[in-house]
């Protein structure tokens, strides 16, 4: 590995803005990182170069630990956004400068400098300053400076983000075959998905100091993971959709003994078809609309459909919330898709969808679950539940009194009198995973998981990690088995644990901590949350009757009440991920 | 005449430049003529005799000598407290940014006096240098030195400030990554940068220093050929009513003034030329 990051953590005043960040780059691979601004990515570049010191983790360069290493020892190539170059020195000596810092004799120096210019296109400007060059230019001189020392990795702070379109694209062309010529190890951090596509090997997606996803372009963009990676890179619809006998629907099914599995379905808008009619779209039918506005964009047309009150429901509310009006669907067509099927404002469309991709996130929408409306809309704006479905980018739902079945996605309940008869109920009912919330509650610090069985182990695994990508909590993992049990078994436990440990990491990118704590489960749960102000229990199992019922009640309806999240793994159930 | 219509936010060109001229002349160029033409009056062996006299030459050595001293300090010790003042935060850092000014508020009269006061053969600090290392800085040729370094220092600071703000991080952090130290990049980066206003601070401190006359005439002693500064000597003649041989005196203070701020702005036209464009 060239570079290689091992849980790299970098907190501001304790905020951390690079959060337990791993990563691996391979030899003469092109990496982009890519983020919104304020991610995390330009600090986690620093870091690599040794500009800004980290708090956690391991920096290594081609094997090297380089953590405590400066950056003057770090020896790699760095590229600033505003090209810092040298203006009190000439092109060549601001080539140079590497050279003569380590003593190079002049007449290799000057053959170096040859070199780089003939590079970078850039022959015979050595005795100019910076000041008579371009913006280009100047940062074809920085890119050719940085290469000067022959380092073994380059890395690229937004190189681009000074420049005008036509030049940037000229450079991105010219750095790109640099890269290729050199195969140097490269990661250049920007904010434009189209200059991480055009460059890319690889391309790491950040947000909020994580490093959500890592992969291709064309498999980040075709399967991406994630509800914020789905749509930062390029546009996409976020729908819920149902999974049934046929594939997936996207009108919840009113039929049926079984509660639907509700799913997060990416529709890309280019992936939209609209056919006068339902059964003319050769596609997965999505539902009816009304074209709403049409924006010329040249070689695609971009068009936003309002859907019927009664078709798919988007993931997150848009500005219109829960208008009562239906959601809003983007939509992309192709000059011969126009052709085909020329459509006007105020027209009437049935929409199929072409391609759906269905997120492996493991939780798709909550559902407030109270007696009476106020309660409902009390317990959907609590702190709590409120942050979650904000960070996750979620839907609440909410839904007022009983029905015959427990709703899809995870139901939400109130702590308080009663709330374990619901949390039974809707276990009983079909929920495959169920929240309690205090209703003063805000954002826990710390999170306590534990499995009845073994079944129920990945589910709850796979949830926990979705919840903590989004929580700044540590979280921590409680095997727990009987103290009776004998000692020669503690080996095969304390094994067994390690493996959950290193399941979780691989798997769902979970980084906790894990402890044996031989004994009854409650008492152990109980002595967890006891040290700690803000603790929430993740609580999984293939059989809700093992669940210590009553020590949840006093947790529910006891005068301190805490978070609980339950995860009913089903038995028969098939994978979730496509 | 297209010269005189050219856009601008204020309209008025005519007027101001008018305005200019007149202010330039009545304020700066009359007088300064009247004084050449009062020199006029004197013979060239009157003023050879005047202007190279044992007493003046003295006086010379000690106004240029002591400045170039105090300007070499202040560009020192001047670029450390911009240093520190623009690199650092620290509690007070706004107290003493503001501290900095008071030479130039204050009547130079004042500091002199209680610069005086203080480094006097009886004063605070004046015995303590006796007493330790031997040192008389009262109404000796230190004195002067150190009157002019207290009026200097807010000109050196000043000018090397807005230039160590601008000279940007990121270029320390490139010459860091291309593996430099931290002498190295102060000597080869941050250094050069900041050069010219520096020179710019220096020379001003410096064409102060020669001019300077009320903070130093408390601290001087005033003794003749040792501790007599030109501009004093000026008014010394004056008051003989040697008008002539003041303005000789004037005339030739009033070249080396003119040499010092030429210079300045021929260093300052020169460093923007080098970051003409740079702006980006």
């Amino acid at each position: 590995m060239s570079i290689a990051l091992d849980q790299v953590t970098k907190r501001y005043q304790g905020v951390p803005v690079v959060n337990d960040v791993s990563l691996n780059v391979r030899q003469g691979e092109f990496l982009v990182l890519l983020g919104p601004s304020g991610s995390g990515k330009s600090t986690l570049l620093r870091a690599i170069a040794g500009l800004t010191e980290i708090d956690h983790g391991r920096v290594s360069l081609r094997g090297r630990d380089v953590t405590h290493l400066t950056a003057r020892q770090r020896e790699v190539g760095f590229v600033f956004q505003h090209y810092a170059l040298f203006r009190h020195m000439t092109i060549g000596d601001n080539i140079e400068f590497a050279l003569r810092v380590r003593g190079v004799k002049a007449r290799a120096r000057r053959a170096r400098r040859q070199e780089l210019l003939k590079l970078v296109a850039l022959e015979g400007m050595d005795d100019r300053l910076p000041a008579q060059l371009s913006g280009g230019q100047q940062q074809r001189i920085a890119v050719a400076r940085a290469l000067a020392h022959r380092p073994e990795v380059l890395l690229m702070d937004e190189p681009f983000g000074a420049l005008d379109a036509k030049i940037r694209e000229e450079l991105r062309r010219t750095i790109r075959e640099i890269q290729r010529e050199l195969q140097i190890t490269t990661i250049l951090v920007t904010h434009d998905q189209e200059e991480a596509f055009a460059l890319a090997d690889r391309i790491g997606v950040m947000h909020q100091g994580r490093l959500l996803e890592c992969g291709s372009p064309d498999s980040l963009y075709m399967r991406p993971a994630t509800r914020f990676v789905s749509t930062f890179l390029g546009a996409a619809n976020l729908l819920l959709g149902y999974r049934t006998a046929r594939g997936v629907r996207f009108k919840p099914v009113s039929s049926g003994v079984h509660v639907p599995r509700e799913v997060v379905a990416v529709l890309r808008p280019e992936e939209v078809q609209l056919s006068v009619e339902e059964n003319q779209a050769q596609s997965n039918y999505v539902g009816h609309g009304t074209i709403e506005e049409i924006l010329f964009g040249g070689a695609v047309e971009r068009l936003r459909v309002r859907m019927a009150s009664d078709g798919p429901v988007p993931v997150a509310p848009g500005r219109e919330g829960d208008s009562g009006l239906g959601s809003l669907l983007e939509v992309s067509r192709t000059l011969p898709e126009q052709r085909d099927f020329p459509v006007s404002v105020g027209q009437s469309v049935a929409v199929g969808a072409r391609r759906i991709h269905i997120l492996p996130t493991p939780i798709s929408s909550f559902t407030a679950v109270a007696a009476t409306a106020d309660s409902a809309q009390a317990l959907r704006e609590s702190p709590l539940l409120a942050a979650l479905a904000a960070r996750m980018q979620t839907r609440v739902a909410v839904r007022v009194g009983g029905g015959d079945r427990a709703p899809p996605g995870m139901p939400v309940v109130a702590t308080g009198p009663g709330s374990t008869d619901a949390a039974r109920w809707h276990l009983q009912h079909g929920a495959v995973q169920l929240m309690c919330v205090p209703p003063a509650e805000s954002v826990p610090d710390h999170v306590v998981i534990h499995t009845l069985d073994t079944e129920s182990r990945r589910a709850t695994l796979a949830v926990a990690a979705s919840l903590l990508r989004h929580l700044p909590a540590e979280a921590i993992y409680l095997g727990i088995p009987a103290a009776a049990s004998p000692e020669n078994e503690r080996a095969a436990q304390m094994r067994d644990l390690l493996d959950v440990r290193s399941a979780a990491l691989s798997e769902h990118g979970l980084d906790m901590r894990t402890e044996l704590r031989p004994g009854d489960v409650a008492e152990e749960l109980q002595r967890e949350l006891a040290s700690h102000a803000h603790g929430m229990v993740v609580l999984g199992t293939a059989n809700p009757a093992s669940i210590p019922w009553d020590w949840l009640e006093t947790i529910l309806e006891g005068p301190t009440p805490r978070a609980v999240l339950i995860v009913h793994a089903l038995r028969h159930e098939p994978a979730a991920e496509d | 005449m297209s010269w005189l219509r050219q856009p601008s936010v204020l309209p008025g060109f005519g007027l101001t430049l008018g305005f200019t001229v007149f202010f330039l002349s009545g304020l700066v160029l009359l007088p300064l003529a009247a004084l050449i033409f009062k020199t006029t009056a004197m013979t060239w062996h009157e003023f050879v005799q005047t202007v190279l006299d044992e007493r003046a030459i003295a006086s010379y050595r000690l106004s240029f000598g002591a400045a170039l001293i105090a300007a070499t300090v202040n560009a020192v010790f001047g670029f450390i407290v911009a240093w520190t003042l623009v690199r650092y935060d620290f509690p007070g850092r706004r107290l003493v940014d503001a501290l900095i000014d008071l030479p130039f508020a204050l009547p130079t009269a004042v500091s002199g006096i209680a610069l005086a006061a203080v480094f006097a053969p009886t004063g605070w600090l004046g015995i303590r240098l006796q007493e330790m290392a031997g040192v008389q800085v009262a109404y000796t040729w230190l004195g002067v030195v150190v009157a002019l370094i207290l009026i200097g220092l807010p000109f050196v600071v000043r000018s090397v400030q807005p230039a160590l703000v601008e000279a940007q991080r990121d270029l320390e952090e490139a010459a860091e990554t291309l593996g430099a130290g931290p002498f190295y990049v102060f000597r080869r980066i941050i250094f050069p940068a900041v050069l010219p206003a520096l020179v710019t601070g220096f020379t001003m401190a410096f064409a102060r220093g020669i001019g300077e006359y009320g903070s130093v005439v408390f601290i001087s002693g005033n003794l003749p050929l040792k501790t007599e500064i030109t501009p004093l000597l000026i008014v010394i003649k004056l008051e003989q009513f040697d008008y002539n041989g003041a303005a000789a005196l004037g005339f030739v203070m009033l070249l080396a003034s003119f040499a010092m701020l030429l210079t300045i702005n021929l260093v300052q036209g020169w460093s923007r030329r080098r970051h003409v464009g740079a702006g980006n």
